[in-house]
C-alpha cells in the first residue's frame, strides 16, 4: 500500500473516531445544542473535510470502484451529507443571496377551523415567510382509545384504573367498597324533567364524562359525575379522588391546498403521515382552542436535499447488506452447487480483505 | 427491583430458570441437558412473548420491557444460525446471554400495559425496533467472541468452529447491516413523525456513535487484518458497550431527555 493511501486511510480512521466522539458530546447537550453544535462552522469544516475524505477514497482506492458494494455504500455515505448540506438552512441561505430563490427551510402555520393562510412564521425567528399558496383547514379533531379510564386514589396514596365502560365494577377493599360504571357520555347536559334534573347525551358537542357509583361497605351508595374537562377538587370527607381520562390515538387535521383560488391537493394530515406539496412537508405539529374556534399548528418543512438523502440510504443499506451478506448467500450457494469440500453445509467466512 | 406476581412474570422467571440450568449444564459437560433446557427455555419465552402480544393488541416492542422481552426470544435462533450457517459456537454463551437480557424484564422494568401513542402507529415500528434487536444480540455474541479471544481461549466443543478473532468479524459483519437498516428506518420514521430525518436527539447521537465505532472496527480491520486482535477484539467490546449505553442510559438517565423518552 503506497504512502498516500496509508494517510488517506489514517484520516478516515481519525474522522470517524473524532465523530464518535462528537456525538458522544452532542447526546449530551440535548437536541437544540446539538443541532446549533453540528451547524456551526467548524462543524462545517468537518463535514466539508469527510466528504473530500470520501471522495478521495473512492478515486484513489481501485478496491472501491472495483467492488461495487463497497463503492456503494461510501457513495450513499457522500449522497447523505450532500442531501443533509442542501437541505440546511445555511444552504437555504445561500440559494437566496445566489440565485433569489425564496424557500423557507422550516416554520410553523397556526390556522382556524374553516380559514385559509399562506403564512408560516419561520423557526427560531419571528419572521413571517409567504408561501406561493394557501394551506386550508376544514376541521381539526381528535380521536381516542375506547374506552377511556377512571382513575381512583384513595387518601393513603393507593391507586386503581377502571375502564369507562358501562356495568365495569371494581372492588376496592373492604373499607372503600366499590365503585362502577353506570353511564358514559360523550357530550354531557342536564335536563329538567318535571321537577328533577336529568342528565343526558346531546349531540354535537363534547363535554365527556362518566357517571360512577360508589359503595361503601357500611354506608349509603353515591353516584357522582366525573368530567373529563373539569376534575373539579376532592371534598375534606371523601375518602377517594376520581379522574376520567381517555388516551388521544391520533390528531387529525383536514386540510386543502388552495392555489389561484382552487383547491389543488388535499388531505387528512395526523402524526405519520404529511402532506406533500409544493417542495414543503406538513406536519400535525399542536393543537389548540381559543374564542374564535379550535385550531391547528402545521410544521412546515422544506424538502430541499431530501431525495438525495434517501437515496444515500438506499445506496448505503444496498451496498452494506450486499457486501457482508449477499457475498456470503451467493457463495454458499455457488458452493453447494459445485459440492464443495467443506464438511459442514453452512456459509464460508468472508475472505480477507484485498487492501490494493 | 420489581417482582412479577402474574402470569407473564412467571413465564419470564421459569424462562430465566431454563437458559440459566441450561447454562451450568453446558458448563458441566452435560451438553445434551444444556440443549434440551436451551431449547425449552426458548419455547417459554416465545409464549411468553405470545401471551403479551395478545395482551397488549400490538407488537410488543413498545418499551424497554416490551424490548427485553424480544430479545430473551431471538437468544436462540440467532444461536442455531450462527453455529449451523456460520461455524460459530459458543452456545454456552448463549444462554447466559438469554438470561441476562431477560433479568430487566423479569425484575427491573414494569409490565404495565400501554397504548400506543400517535407518533408509534406507522408501519416503521416494528422493522425499526426489530431489526436493532436482533443486531444487538448478534453484536452481544460478538463480545463474546472477543471475550474469549482476550481471554486466550478456544472454542471447547468442536473443532470445525472459527477462532474467537474471526468469529467476532464474522458476527459483527451480519450484525452491522440490521443495525445500519435499524439507524435508517428510524431516520425514515423520523422524518414522517417530526418532519425531521435527523433531529439530533441523544438517543439518535448514541445510535450513530455505536454503528460509527463498528465503522471505525472494520477499517481498523481492513488495515491491520489480524494483526493485532486485541484491539479488534477491544473495538468490538467497545461497540457493544455503546449500544449498552444507547439502549439503557439514554433511555433511563435524566440527562438524556429526547424525542425517544417514552421508550422507557
Amino acid at each position: 500500500m503506497g504512502r498516500f493511501k496509508r494517510v488517506l486511510l489514517w484520516a478516515a480512521l481519525l474522522a470517524i473516531i473524532l465523530l464518535t466522539f462528537l456525538s458522544i458530546y452532542g447526546a449530551f447537550l440535548g437536541a437544540e445544542r446539538a443541532r446549533a453544535f453540528f451547524n456551526s462552522l467548524p462543524l462545517g469544516i468537518y463535514w466539508f473535510a469527510l466528504v473530500s475524505l470520501l471522495a478521495a477514497g473512492i478515486a484513489v482506492f481501485r478496491r472501491l470502484l472495483r467492488v461495487p458494494a463497497l463503492l456503494l455504500m461510501h457513495l450513499g455515505c457522500v449522497l447523505v451529507l450532500a442531501g443533509g448540506f442542501w437541505g440546511s438552512k445555511s444552504a437555504h441561505e445561500l440559494r437566496h443571496r445566489l440565485w433569489g430563490l425564496e424557500k423557507t427551510p422550516e416554520g410553523q402555520m397556526a390556522i382556524l377551523e374553516n380559514t385559509q393562510d399562506n403564512r408560516a412564521r419561520i423557526a427560531d425567528s419571528n419572521e413571517l415567510a409567504t408561501l406561493p399558496f394557501d394551506v386550508r383547514l376544514n376541521r381539526f379533531r381528535l380521536e381516542y382509545y375506547e374506552p377511556g379510564y377512571v382513575a381512583i386514589e384513595s387518601r393513603d396514596g393507593r391507586r386503581w384504573r377502571l375502564p369507562a365502560r358501562p356495568g365495569e365494577t371494581l372492588a376496592l377493599d373492604d373499607i372503600l367498597g366499590k365503585v362502577s360504571i353506570q353511564r358514559v357520555f360523550k357530550n354531557f347536559k342536564i335536563g329538567i324533567q318535571g321537577e328533577e334534573r336529568v342528565p343526558y347525551d346531546a349531540p354535537g358537542g363534547s363535554n365527556p364524562a362518566v357517571q360512577i357509583r360508589v359503595e361503601p361497605p357500611g354506608g349509603p351508595a353515591a353516584t357522582r359525575y366525573i368530567f373529563e374537562q373539569f376534575p373539579g377538587h376532592p371534598h375534606p370527607e371523601d375518602q377517594l379522588a376520581f379522574t376520567y381520562n381517555r388516551v388521544v390515538s391520533d390528531y387529525i387535521s383536514e386540510l386543502e391546498i388552495v392555489e389561484d383560488g382552487k383547491v389543488v391537493a388535499g388531505k387528512h394530515i395526523e402524526v405519520n403521515h404529511p402532506l406533500h406539496y409544493g417542495g414543503y412537508h406538513f406536519y400535525q405539529h399542536k393543537y389548540g382552542a381559543n374564542q374564535a374556534g379550535q385550531y391547528t399548528i402545521l410544521m412546515v418543512v422544506s424538502d430541499s436535499g431530501l431525495n438525495l438523502v434517501y437515496a444515500g440510504y438506499a445506496l448505503l443499506v444496498a451496498g452494506i447488506f450486499w457486501h457482508f451478506w449477499g457475498r456470503r448467500a451467493l457463495a454458499a450457494i455457488q458452493g453447494r452447487r459445485a459440492a464443495s469440500n467443506t464438511t459442514y453445509a453452512g456459509l464460508p467466512a468472508s475472505p480477507e480483505p484485498d487492501r490494493s | 427491583m420489581e417482582i412479577k406476581y402474574t402470569v407473564q412474570g412467571l413465564l419470564i422467571y421459569i424462562t430465566i430458570s431454563a437458559y440459566v440450568l441450561a447454562f451450568i449444564a453446558s458448563a458441566a459437560g452435560r451438553k445434551k441437558a444444556g440443549k434440551v433446557l436451551f431449547a425449552g427455555g426458548f419455547v417459554l419465552a416465545m409464549v411468553s412473548y405470545g401471551y403479551r402480544w395478545i395482551d397488549v393488541q400490538h407488537v410488543p416492542l413498545q418499551n424497554l420491557f416490551e424490548v427485553f422481552l424480544s430479545l430473551g426470544v431471538a437468544c436462540y435462533p440467532i444461536s442455531w444460525f450462527c453455529r449451523r450457517f456460520l461455524r460459530i459456537g459458543g452456545q454456552w454463551a448463549d444462554m447466559l446471554i438469554g438470561a441476562i437480557v431477560l433479568f430487566p424484564a423479569g425484575f427491573i422494568f414494569h409490565a404495565r400495559v400501554m397504548q400506543l401513542p400517535p407518533a408509534l402507529q406507522c408501519w416503521l415500528f416494528t422493522p425499526h425496533v426489530a431489526v436493532y434487536m436482533l443486531s444487538y444480540i448478534f453484536m452481544a455474541k460478538a463480545t463474546f467472541q472477543a471475550g474469549e479471544q482476550l481471554l486466550g481461549l478456544r472454542p471447547r466443543f468442536e473443532e470445525t468452529h472459527l477462532p474467537p478473532e474471526q468469529a467476532t468479524y464474522e458476527l459483527i459483519s451480519i450484525g452491522f447491516p440490521l443495525l445500519t437498516l435499524g439507524l435508517i428506518l428510524g431516520s425514515w420514521w423520523g422524518k414522517l413523525a417530526w418532519g425531521d430525518y435527523w433531529g439530533w436527539d441523544p438517543k439518535e447521537l448514541w445510535s450513530l456513535a455505536s454503528w460509527l465505532v463498528y465503522v471505525g472496527y472494520f477499517h481498523w480491520r481492513f488495515m491491520f487484518g489480524r494483526k493485532y486482535p486485541k484491539i479488534n477484539s477491544l473495538w468490538a467490546m467497545t461497540g457493544t458497550l455503546a449500544i449498552i449505553v444507547t439502549v439503557l442510559w439514554v433511555n433511563l438517565s435524566r440527562i438524556f431527555s429526547g424525542l425517544h423518552s417514552y421508550a422507557t
